[in-house]
């Protein structure tokens, strides 16, 4: 016997793959979506919330991000 | 990866997004103690040229486009700026005619950023307010625009410069004979007030029968400038020829320079004598009439205070943006109120106590700390022949007996707080507010609330006020309040050029990314708020990265300060490493042990102190720095600590950089957010911070701690049972309720995360009992 | 440990949404190595290809041509070996290959059995008609008598740019352009450059055209011709001659004007193609002479060699970007397909006669990414076109600092690659998982596997073969 599942292998590293099981965790995309923690930089995750979690990404990095320079408004 | 089509190619979202940023700028330095009294500035003020080109359509890219607005003029690439119908100009560097368009731009507009190439400087009502005060006029502002311009002048500008210049800078309040009058070079504009019932009230008429009294007309006599001090040789170079400068902008420029000269030689003015008693009222009233009152001290014609005995000594040399600054304050000969705003480093005090030196009049000097009062008696026995009976402190601490001194140097606190006072201090007090100063030191002037500020002007009579800062934070209201309750900035250094003259340590500041390890992120995204400032400071690859960096400059010789603003960090950095360190609590002995050591013992290479070290003593000289945990999104702090291993080093030419200031960033967490927001200020003056995002040596450095995920697991326990006080900054007795750091981007808690630290002077006793931190409950202040 | 996550996208086989491949540009050599023999034969018929292609040749590889260009018997390839020292080896074995693959030389039998090398016999005979002399005039023939309406060099220069800057404005959408003319479109389109709308079918860029913008110029005309070059055949025009020809104008002078003369119907409409791109000018389609412009000069030496020589005196290709550290950028332009190019990664925010002011956002960047544009490319383009002041210090060009932050927007959006793979766990025992690993790697199916766990990730790709692989195998066990 073998178990087969289709998915996304996601590479990252080590504080992105906690904020992936934090979103997992918390339920933050509406569901889990993490179909198995492989190690360290890698994640096996469903095909179809890739869209929901590129958003999500962004936005952490955008709350991350504050512009450089002002526009000198 | 969209088609080009017309406007839809950039975002709506980033648009909205941007606004957002805006508007929480606006309230970073948002003076949370000084709502409800509106200071009286004229309408005038009130005016945006920004909104000029609200009308203006944006072409396909975006951008507002100027073309049809102006023409470019053929010999455009001679001329050396750009105006926008918004009130922007930017101004090339690179320009032969840089040093005359950029000694007007100073004058006549705030800068915006001045990095390498290109500067942008913008016209404000403020800035043009100060234009007219020393000395210029409307048309020779707009006629010398019209020829420094590669192109046309928007219409809209010009009106704005018409507005905002006409009735400023017309009449001044002179102080003769300890007589007040109100005197203008217009008598039309002196018969326009007298109009006013108010104004009519408040002048004083000796002859009372003659009910059409002629204005007192007086030619002023010619006067030199001062010379202040033992000038250094004069290297300047007028522009001979050599590059092609359009004439008119020479002829114009020589007419500019020579412009208070010009008006020294034929001035005639006319006056009107105001009763002491309502030179408030008429302050106010003249305000209102949009003929603000500019004051200036004709010293040297005021016989009835008596001179002190005070010159600067042979060997205090002003190096020549102290002596520019000080020339645009005395130069009409008479001392003009205003704000000089000078980088920290670049000696400040040394404009400061010339200025005493040349007015010769009792001096009072106010700073915000104990220990700044101690800096500037040093500063005036430094550079001033004044000596220890001429200077008194008034502070809580020293023992001076300052009735009747000719320096008083105090605090602003000291002078303003309303709780009770020992009798010796209330009999200086009164003594303080009986006298007719000559002139008002103000030193950071910045961080003083616009409340606390009007009381020091009712409490003190001083002729003259003269505002020294580094970093004037513009376009906030308390500034614009600084404008008309002190007078305009009078001058403003460029911090790039000081450094590129050696004036001040040429800095490399670094942005170092440390990854919050898993666990302590994992943390980090479930935690309350108000734990993950600890989370952020506390990351193990942090500790690391400034151990080795701690490391890395011990062994080359350097000195080495670390900033936390966080006392539960700065306490475990500093046992763990073993290393001497200052916060709130720290006693005046230790204090000073520990900096002498700093500064004498080559063992003691490595400092680390809290927030207390922004303001409230006298750090030693270092040329590195390190910052661990820092206030929110604050501007000044960044600016302020900067200017801490700013002071000029000797030798070291070979290198490109002669000090170090690095910032400790936790990766993936709000603090990158804050970090970038603190650069801003110091980004606009030209500096530029290098991400690192790996020490190189960091892995081959031995015995680093934290290594091992067991000792961080450890670390991470005693972070988790902190305290919630622990994971807040530092307080410091007489700071403004303060926010915790939350992790969330509201616009409002994003500003006062980071805009409450100008609350320097909130009275401790008011309101600041709830938040006490515990640590202070017995610090008497 | 400090590493801010570039590593982890060094993956290959990196799963994308929209796929779509970067922007590949070709040299002279990469594209007639992918000719066939027959089609080099014939291009070697021509004494100025042979002296493009040698000149083009890595220096090592002209020494070799040039040593034994007089030698009628193959060379042992142990003696062309021999000159050059053992430490070169790599240098050798590589031109080597570069001669092999455009036809320069080829391999022939020694008696004796040993390998040598022989330069090809057409290639041979033509280029020593270019460097010595003989044969028949190989350059485009001068028109007989003057034009009384001669064109000088700035008259060229001008006609050219703007001919050329259509294009490019007809890619950006800039409506402030005529358009171009039906045919530019199809060779827009056949090169990826530009692709139907899904929706209007109305011609809109692509993520290589976006990269094909930043290109300096000559590598544009190069590219553009190239993708022209892959059409000529189904136009009906012979793809020899118009190479042929191309080459010429590659050889031919500037300010001089050439005659139609005896070119044939094919030749002609080719003429009139270059006329459109702005490579060559022409009063009137009749009018029986034509001037080559500074596009077509030297278009098949590659752009290093080339940019001098354009360069020279050329007002148009004057640096005219500021950047500075606060990453405010200003452009000192008029010209709309400039501001276009600088608005694809920055925010612009006032347009003055001839000034842009903008800044480059964290925003704006990521726009350009996103539409296919990399970091190394906006950086590029910026440097490409710096400003003289910016290079006057003898630092970097740029702002290092700004440099660092753009890469570093790029490796942000880095952090986390996707591959879209099938995850086979629950191995019965550690031999299965052997087997099946084995396989999968030994075909470059694997991603990622985990011994203890017995688990593994292949290429989804791969699904359908592992599953037959694995029948078979559980069948056989």
């Amino acid at each position: 016997m073998v178990n087969v599942m289709k998915g996304v292998l996601v590479t990252c590293d080590g504080a992105m793959k906690q904020f992936l099981l934090h979103l997992d965790d918390t339920l933050k995309l509406g569901r889990k979506f993490i179909i198995q923690d492989l190690d360290e930089n890698h994640l096996f995750i469903s095909a179809d919330i890739l869209d929901i979690l590129q958003a999500k990404i962004d936005d952490l990095m955008d709350q991350i991000s504050f512009p450089l320079a002002e526009k000198g408004q | 990866m969209g088609p080009p089509k017309k406007g839809g190619y950039k975002g709506e979202k980033s648009k909205k997004r941007k606004r957002d940023e805006d508007e929480a700028w606006v309230y970073e330095d948002d003076d949370t103690n000084d709502t409800g009294e509106e200071a009286a500035v004229p309408n005038a003020a009130a005016r945006d040229a920004e909104r000029n080109d609200q009308n203006i359509d944006e072409d396909e890219f975006g951008a507002k486009d100027y073309r049809s607005q102006m023409m470019l003029k053929p010999d455009n690439a001679s001329r050396p700026l750009w105006v926008a119908p918004n009130g922007h100009i930017f101004l090339e560097s690179f320009s032969p005619v840089y040093k005359h368009a950029h000694d007007f731009l100073i004058a006549i507009s705030e800068p915006v950023c001045r990095p390498e190439h290109i500067h942008e400087y913008k016209l404000t009502a403020y800035s043009l307010y100060a234009a007219v005060s020393v000395g210029l006029q409307t048309n020779d502002i707009i006629e010398y625009l019209k020829r420094l311009s590669k192109t046309s002048i928007p219409d809209g500008i010009i009106e704005f410069i018409k507005l905002c210049t006409l009735s400023y800078g017309k009449v001044k309040l002179v102080l003769k004979h300890n007589k007040y009058f109100v005197e203008s070079p217009h008598p039309e504009v002196l018969q326009k007030l007298l109009k006013d019932p108010v104004i009519q009230e408040c002048r004083l008429r000796r002859n009372v029968e003659n009910e059409s009294e002629e204005f007192i007309t007086q030619v002023q006599d010619k006067k030199n400038i001062p010379n202040f001090g033992s000038k250094p040789g004069s290297s300047e170079q007028p522009n001979d020829g050599v590059t092609s400068v359009p004439e008119d902008i020479t002829n114009f420029y020589d007419k500019i320079d020579n412009e208070e000269d010009e008006e020294e030689n034929a001035l005639e003015t006319v006056s009107f004598e105001v009763n002491q008693e309502k030179i408030e009222i008429i302050q106010k009233r003249c305000i209102e009439l949009e003929h603000p009152l500019l004051a200036e001290y004709d010293f040297r014609n005021d016989t009835v205070n008596p001179d002190i005995k005070v010159d600067l000594r042979p060997s205090a040399v002003l190096r020549p943006y102290q002596e520019k600054s000080l020339r645009k304050m005395f130069g009409n000969g008479r001392a003009r109120s205003g704000v000089i705003v000078l980088p920290c480093g670049a000696g400040k005090s040394l404009v400061g106590v010339t200025a005493c030196c040349t007015v010769r009049k009792r001096a009072l000097v106010l700073c915000n700390s104990g220990v700044s009062v101690e800096q500037w008696k040093q500063q005036f026995k430094m550079w001033s022949t004044a000596d220890d009976s001429m200077i008194c402190r008034f502070t809580s601490e020293a023992k001076d007996k300052p009735m009747g001194c000719s320096i008083l140097v105090t605090t602003y606190s000291m002078i303003t707080h309303t709780q009770r006072r020992s009798w010796e201090a209330e009999q200086t007090m009164k003594w303080l507010q009986d006298q007719e100063w000559g002139i008002m030191v103000l030193d950071e002037v910045h961080t003083i609330p616009a409340k606390m500020f009007r009381r020091v002007l009712t409490i003190v009579q001083s002729h003259c006020k003269l505002g020294l800062t580094a970093t004037l934070l513009r376009e906030d209201d308390k500034i614009a309040d600084l404008n008309f309750l002190i007078g305009p900035k009078l001058y403003e250094a460029n911090w790039l050029e000081l450094q590129k003259r050696g004036f001040i340590a040429r800095v490399q500041c670094a942005e170092v990314w440390c990854p919050m390890t898993q666990e302590f992120y994992r943390e980090y995204l479930v935690c309350k708020t108000s734990k993950r400032l600890l989370l952020y400071v506390m990351n193990p690859n942090k500790f690391r990265a400034t151990q080795y960096l701690i490391r890395y400059h011990e062994r080359r010789g350097d000195k080495t300060i670390v900033f936390s603003d966080n006392v539960f960090a700065l306490k475990h950095y500093a046992i763990k490493m073993n290393k001497p360190y200052i916060y709130g609590p720290t006693s005046q002995s230790e204090r000073i042990q520990i900096l002498q050591n700093f500064k004498f013992n080559p063992k003691v290479n490595t400092i680390f102190v809290s927030k207390v070290a922004d303001t409230s003593f006298d750090l030693p000289e270092a040329n590195v720095l390190i910052q661990i945990s820092s206030h929110g999104g604050s501007r000044r702090q960044e600016a302020q600590r900067l200017g801490r291993i700013l002071r000029a080093k000797k030798g070291a030419i070979a290198e490109e950089y002669n000090a170090f200031f690095y910032t400790l960033v936790s990766q993936d967490t709000m603090e990158m957010a804050y970090s970038r927001k603190r650069q801003r200020f110091l980004v606009n003056q030209g500096y530029s911070y290098k991400v690192i995002t790996k020490l190189s040596g960091m892995e081959e450095e031995q015995d680093l701690m934290y290594k091992t995920r067991e000792e961080q697991g450890q670390l991470l326990q005693q972070v988790l049972a902190a305290s919630d006080i622990d994971c807040e900054d530092e307080k410091i007795p007489g700071e403004g309720v303060r926010n915790v750091a939350s992790g969330t981007r509201k616009v409002g808690q994003m500003s006062s995360m980071s805009g409450a630290d100008d609350a320097v002077y909130y009275e401790y006793k008011k309101g600041n009992n709830i938040n006490k931190h515990p640590l202070f409950k017995k610090f008497r202040y | 440990m400090a590493d801010n996550g570039s590593s982890s996208s060094s993956t290959s086989a990196v799963f994308t949404l929209n796929k779509s491949s970067n922007l590949e540009c070709k040299n002279l050599h990469d594209y007639l190595k992918t000719r066939p023999p027959n089609v080099l034969e014939k291009l070697y018929n021509h004494p100025t290809i042979c002296l493009a292609v040698y000149r083009e040749l890595p220096e090592l590889a002209r020494q070799y041509v040039i040593r034994i260009l007089f030698v009628e018997q193959p060379v042992p390839q142990a003696v062309v070996a021999s000159w050059g020292s053992q430490a070169f080896s790599k240098e050798h074995v590589y031109v080597s290959k570069v001669l092999s693959e455009l036809s320069v030389w080829q391999e022939a039998t020694i008696p004796g059995g040993l390998l040598g090398w022989i330069l090809t016999p057409t290639f041979k005979k033509n280029l020593k008609i270019t460097l010595l002399g003989g044969g028949k005039p190989w350059s485009m023939s001068s028109a007989l008598d003057t034009d009384n309406k001669a064109r000088d060099v700035s008259f060229l220069d001008s006609y050219s740019l703007e001919r050329w800057e259509c294009v490019l404005h007809y890619m950006v959408g800039s409506q402030q352009q005529e358009g171009i003319s039906a045919d530019a479109v199809r060779i827009l389109l056949h090169a990826g450059l530009m692709k139907r709308d899904e929706e209007d079918g109305s011609p809109v860029i692509t993520r290589q055209g976006f990269q094909f913008l930043l290109l300096d110029r000559h590598a544009q005309v190069w590219h553009f011709i190239l993708q022209y070059l892959d059409t000529v055949e189904q136009r009906g025009l012979d793809l020899v001659e118009c190479l042929t020809f191309l080459f010429q104008l590659s050889f031919s002078t500037l300010g001089k004007d050439y005659s139609t003369e005896g070119m044939s119907q094919g030749l002609l409409v080719f003429l009139q193609h270059l006329r459109e791109f702005g490579l060559v000018y022409q009063r009137k389609r009749k009018a029986g002479r034509f001037y080559p412009t500074r596009l077509a000069i030297n278009i098949t030496s590659s752009a290093a060699n080339s940019r001098s020589i354009t360069m020279l005196d050329d007002d148009t290709h004057k640096g005219y970007i500021i950047v500075e550290t606060n990453y405010r950028v200003y452009a000192y332009t008029d010209s709309n397909l400039q501001v276009a190019l600088i608005s694809l990664f920055t925010e612009l925010m006032y347009r003055f006669p001839n000034l842009v002011v903008g800044i480059i956002t964290r925003e704006s960047v990521r726009q350009a990414l996103r539409g296919g544009i990399t970091a190394d490319q906006i950086i590029g383009y910026l440097k490409q076109h710096s400003h003289e002041k910016m290079l006057e210090e003898g630092k970097d060009p740029l702002p290092p600092t700004v440099v660092d932050q753009i890469k570093l927007w790029e490796l942000e959006r880095n952090r986390l690659t996707y591959q879209e793979g099938v995850l086979y766990s629950q191995f019965l025992s550690q031999a299965d998982f052997n087997v099946l690993k084995e396989y999968a790697q030994s075909n470059g199916y694997l991603i990622w596997s985990h011994k203890e766990k017995r688990t593994l990730v292949i290429n989804k790709n791969a699904h359908e073969d592992i599953k037959k692989f694995w029948k078979r195998y559980s069948k056989g066990s």
